[in-house]
């Protein structure tokens, strides 16, 4: 756990000192929110997107920097579960930190029925974002392949028509049936569907994320470790 | 044959571990056997085969492409051979010729990172960090991120972070690029004095002059057909 708490902690220091990253990550969803401010509804869906698509953004371009680092963490003891979890942990605390400052901006600024829902929209929509961003991060070779994936994603999933079957394929319709459950009067199914697909989502992507991961960081099949004691004046 | 494997014949200018000479033999601490890589079509190591062992100092030379770097990423086991085998006994430190650091990590955030992923504790690592870097003649500034360090400090770094944890083996590519004529002595005996305490090291060096220094040259110089891989 000491490990994974360095890792974190590593990974949370490096954020915090690309100021401008941070002042975009805060900015991008106040962008997307304030073009569809005149519909409660919209904004909401919009604004998460726009959080999904910063959270993921950091999550790529986190992966992506560490790359060229981590085969030597792996080689000095650290576990490549504990720098996934590490930089999973630090991207989820700032995205999440960014969910809530943006809670509670709409909560002030909207008429919503079910505040409880929203958090949980947004805490989710960043949740599903992060490993998102480190799954394309570990699947790309450089940023720039990152960057034009990850904008026909979110790019898709603005365009498409969320009724439509194939929306459930994009990463993040269930902000789609939360966003509905939060300002209309409907039953709890949107909340459970919405709940299903985005913890399902979320699942997928931290298992796809961690066995590409896997087999980047995996120990090499012709190295054998000897196991031969080193007489004692020789260390 | 470009794989060729021969003993330092200059003399003897280390100091001297007392009765290093007489001392039975040491334990073999990395054997590299019958390595061959191949990115695609193009052949960059054939059949070589390499052994190093304790308290000793192996340099890697060859031409610009030989495959160097290659050779040592396969020894630490950062990629894998197309064929062969390397055996280890001890604990590896590896030192990248580029990159290997974080840009908007300072010195001593890197100190506390690889020194917990070798299980020492943040105190521990920090004032190992620190006495490593006054061994190169460095006293990092404790707010520069390396981003801003020069190329020849920030590989200050990389060898420091590669000596941390007391690693058996050190594998080093290329460590002293951009070090000035002070530093370049002050790395050497540093590497002296991890020699003289049992650790192996191997180096990649572009340098003749370190040559009448190590114990041991391994060539991948490449030789009639083979120059032009």
């Amino acid at each position: 756990m000491t490990k994974m708490f360095t890792v974190a902690e590593m990974v949370l220091r490096d954020l915090a000192r690309r100021r401008t990253v941070l002042g975009l990550l805060f900015l991008l969803p106040l962008g997307f929110y304030a073009a569809r401010h005149d519909q409660t509804g919209q904004a909401i869906r919009f604004a998460s997107l726009g959080l999904g698509w910063g959270a993921s953004t950091a999550g790529l371009f986190s992966s992506n920097s560490a790359k060229s680092v981590e085969p030597r963490l792996r080689l000095v003891g650290y576990s490549w579960v504990t720098l996934l979890v590490g930089r999973l942990v630090a991207l989820l605390l700032i995205s999440w930190t960014i969910a809530a400052a943006y809670f509670l901006l709409i909560y002030f600024d909207q008429d919503i029925q079910r505040p409880g829902a929203l958090a949980v929209m947004l805490a989710l929509t960043a949740a599903i974002a992060v490993p998102l961003g480190m799954l394309i991060g570990a699947l790309v070779p450089r940023d720039l392949e990152g960057t034009l994936v990850l904008i026909a994603f979110v790019g898709v999933q603005m365009a498409i028509d969320p009724a439509k079957d194939s929306a459930k394929y994009l990463p993040f319709w269930s902000s789609r049936e939360i966003g509905t459950y939060i300002v209309d009067p409907v039953g709890d199914d949107y909340l459970q569907r919405g709940l299903q697909h985005g913890l399902g989502v979320t699942a997928g992507l931290i298992l796809f994320a961690a066995v590409v991961t896997a087999i980047r960081l995996r120990r090499r099949k012709h190295i054998h470790v000897l196991t031969q004691p080193v007489p004692a004046g020789t260390r | 044959m470009w794989t060729s494997e021969h003993s330092g014949e200059a003399p003897d200018r280390r100091p001297q571990a007392g009765g290093h000479m007489m001392s039975p033999p040491r334990p073999v601490r990395l054997r590299a056997t019958g390595i061959s890589k191949k990115f695609g079509r193009r052949q960059v190591l054939s059949n070589v085969n390499f052994e190093v062992r304790a308290g000793e100092v192996a340099a890697v030379i060859g031409s610009n492409g030989a495959g160097k770097s290659t050779f040592l990423n396969i020894c630490a086991g950062l990629i894998s051979p197309t064929s062969g085998q390397v055996e280890v006994n001890g604990s590896v430190g590896y030192c990248p010729q580029v990159g290997g650091t974080f840009d908007f990590l300072r010195p001593s955030e890197h100190f506390v990172l690889f020194g917990r992923g070798d299980g020492l504790k943040r105190g521990v690592a920090l004032a190992r960090g620190n006495e490593m870097a006054a061994l190169l003649g460095w006293s990092p500034d404790p707010k520069v991120q390396s981003r801003h360090l020069s190329g020849g400090t920030r590989q200050k770094l990389n060898v420091i972070l590669s000596t941390l944890g007391g690693h058996d083996i050190l594998l080093l590519d290329e460590p002293y690029q951009g070090f000035d004529r002070g530093t370049y002595t002050d790395f050497w005996e540093v590497i002296w004095r991890l020699r003289d305490s049992g650790h192996t090291i191997v180096v990649i060096t572009h340098m003749l002059n370190a040559m009448d220094k190590v114990d041991q040259v391994l060539d991948l110089t490449p030789t009639g057909n083979e120059r032009n891989r």
